[in-house]
């Protein structure tokens, strides 16, 4: 019973969020000052070209009506044409959406992969060596500006020591085995800039969490059961201290994406990311709403699933 | 031996409510000033939050004297891309512009916006949380619209709205201050919350019915320490908000800012041989976020009456 109302609840909040994310667009791209005509179109048009374009996207309707009409159009998959490549924009960001979640995959398991072990070690030896310097790498990475860190390895890694591409997502004129070998060589240096800014508050959250935990009473009975300190850390503190690093996860979704704009405009990885970047300097409107919502939608649905799986595979917190 | 990085937990996100704390039930006032005094004693005994501070003033410092230190970094000169040396410090960018001045001017444009848009967070995002406190009805509207806010992608949305916009200075500040606040309300709320219904509060209440002079009588002091925490938090993610929309392009033309250097590098194509034009405005970048970041987990410690003198 309470399983189903708590899936239904999580969905439920999922799909807030995305009506929100679609009311504060619309309201952005409505009330904004400036002519809504130039979010549709160019900025040079003659008046009698304004009105039909403002009829043709109902501009001329009251507010309300206009909102009803935004639902609508989203709703079919509609978010509008591309001004400089007269395409969907759906169409566009399609293309590019599987680059930014192997991309943002692939830096979120490496920052587990990578934070969990750090923060761990840390808790085990607080106050000590190993403790001091995840602190100093944790509070450095949570400072780190994305396309410095990314630069700076395309610089060492790509120029000077040439084992990796300098940009792009895979090699042209390869196929079969080699085209995936390609594919990965391409994704090191994107994934690793974007890892390094994650690292440092996935690390801290999990010395943190961990660091509570050992205090708790049934580590002290573990203890006094005379369980080896090591099975005790990894099996019992670790287990107790996912929930929070996951909900952690969850919170950071948002940062990371933004985080994966800025990398794949450094490498010219081709995600949605740098389609964001392409059409800033092209003033291409329906794409940078469109790769918006998108990502808005894809946070959501992955945020989602976590919390429902979580429900899963920890009783308390279907019980909250 | 002080511990050079505090314990403090760094996510607030796991934060307990601080109630062993002075800045909960201790009224403002003497024991204020008192308490100020014991904090900054223990904070002087902190070599890296002493550094920090150092660090800070200095780009501050640097900013005012812009024009004493370097010429505004506007004249071409057919000394292109040249390397760090004697004659041109920090070297030369693809238009023959010292990079020097550049970071030395771009300094004004960071602290200026990582200022201008924390403070209208962190007064915009009191004001909510301790509004959401104060009455119950607007507090569950503001934590629904504050969980909304940060479960969204806001650097996307903030490239949505300055686009929209039209880059300038104040579009920036504006757009970075808008998606800020509910960050601000988040640490601010939970504070907030928990000393409202504290018995002294409650006792002003018996005393007048203006809630005016409560707020600004109990609760804000209360929770200033918080305030103080998250100005940090926030104008150091503002610099960085800020660094990337220039990044992108979306930072003000007219203007020179870290961002921006790191935007023209790119888009000159010599980012990647010239290290010279992106090393620079990223070490300043770096060192502004980490003082920042290191002063607040300095002050979080000096401020826990447990590291003050016995």
């Amino acid at each position: 019973m309470s399983i189903a109302l708590f899936v239904l609840r999580r969905l439920g909040r999922g799909v807030l969020t995305v009506w929100f994310a679609v009311t504060v667009t619309f309201l952005l791209l409505r009330l904004l000052p400036g002519d809504p005509a130039l979010a549709v179109a160019s900025t040079n048009m003659t008046e009698e070209a304004r009105a039909a374009l403002l009829t043709q996207y109902g501009l001329d309707k009251p507010l309300p009506t206009q909102y009803v009409l935004y639902l609508g159009q989203l709703l079919q998959g509609n978010l509008g044409t591309s001004f400089t490549q007269s395409v969907p924009v759906l169409d566009v960001l399609a293309q590019r959406i599987p680059w930014t979640l192997l991309l943002t995959a692939t830096a979120l398991v490496l920052t587990v992969v990578v934070g969990i072990p750090l923060g761990v070690a840390a808790a085990a030896h607080q106050g000590r060596f190993v403790d001091r310097a995840v602190q100093v790498i944790g509070v450095t990475g949570q400072s780190l500006f994305v396309p410095s860190v990314g630069i700076l390895l395309l610089y060492l890694f790509g120029l000077q020591l040439g084992w990796l591409p300098i940009g792009g997502a895979y090699s042209q004129n390869v196929f079969g085995f080699e085209w995936y070998g390609s594919v990965l060589s391409h994704l090191v240096l994107p994934a690793v800039s974007l890892t390094l800014i994650q690292l440092g508050s996935y690390a801290l959250t999990m010395r943190a969490t961990v660091v509570e935990a050992l205090r708790d009473d049934y580590v002290v009975l573990a203890r006094a059961n005379g369980i080896p300190y090591r099975r005790i850390l990894w099996k019992h503190a670790l287990r107790n201290a996912l929930l929070p690093a996951t909900t952690l996860i969850g919170l950071q979704l948002g940062f990371l994406v933004g985080g994966a704009v800025l990398t794949e405009t450094v490498f010219a990885y081709p995600g949605v990311g740098r389609g964001i970047y392409e059409a800033v300097t092209q003033l291409d409107f329906p794409v940078l709403q469109g790769a918006f919502l998108l990502l808005a939608v894809t946070v959501v649905a992955a945020n989602t699933l976590t919390d429902i799986a979580y429900g899963f595979l920890d009783p308390r917190v279907k019980a909250s | 031996m002080t511990n050079p990085i505090p314990d403090t937990e760094l996510v607030p996100a796991v934060d307990q409510p601080a109630l062993d704390e002075p800045a909960v039930d201790e009224p403002a006032g003497t024991d204020g000033t008192r308490a100020g005094r014991a904090t900054w004693r223990a904070f002087r005994r902190q070599p890296l939050g002493m550094i920090s501070l150092g660090v800070l003033a200095l780009l501050v410092l640097m900013s005012v004297a812009a024009p004493l230190l370097s010429a505004a970094p506007a004249s071409f000169s057919v000394d292109v891309l040249r390397p760090p040396g004697g004659d041109h410090w920090f070297g030369t960018d693809a238009l023959g512009r010292e990079v020097f001045a550049e970071v030395v001017w771009g300094a004004r444009q960071s602290l200026l916006v990582a200022g201008a848009a924390s403070l209208i967070a962190i007064v915009v995002g009191t004001l909510v949380a301790v509004a959401g406190a104060y009455v119950p009805a607007v507090d569950s509207v503001v934590g629904v619209v504050v969980d909304l806010t940060l479960s969204l992608p806001v650097l996307p949305l903030m490239i949505l709205v300055a686009a929209l916009a039209g880059p300038s200075t104040t579009t920036i500040i504006l757009v970075i201050a808008a998606f800020s606040w509910p960050e601000v309300t988040r640490l601010v709320r939970s504070q907030a919350l928990s000393v409202v219904h504290l018995p002294y509060v409650d006792a002003a209440r018996l005393m007048t019915g203006r809630h005016g002079w409560i707020i600004g009588r109990h609760v804000i002091p209360a929770v200033t320490p918080v305030i103080v925490v998250s100005v940090v938090v926030t104008a150091s993610r503002a610099v960085l908000s800020a660094a990337g929309l220039a990044f992108l392009g979306l930072g003000d033309p007219t203007v020179w800012s870290w961002g921006r250097i790191l935007y023209e590098a790119q888009q000159s194509g010599a980012m990647v041989n010239a290290w010279w034009l992106t090393l620079f405005p990223s070490l300043a970048i770096l060192a502004l976020v980490l003082s920042a970041t290191l002063l607040s987990i300095a002050y979080n410690d000096a401020r826990n009456p447990r590291n003050h003198d016995r």
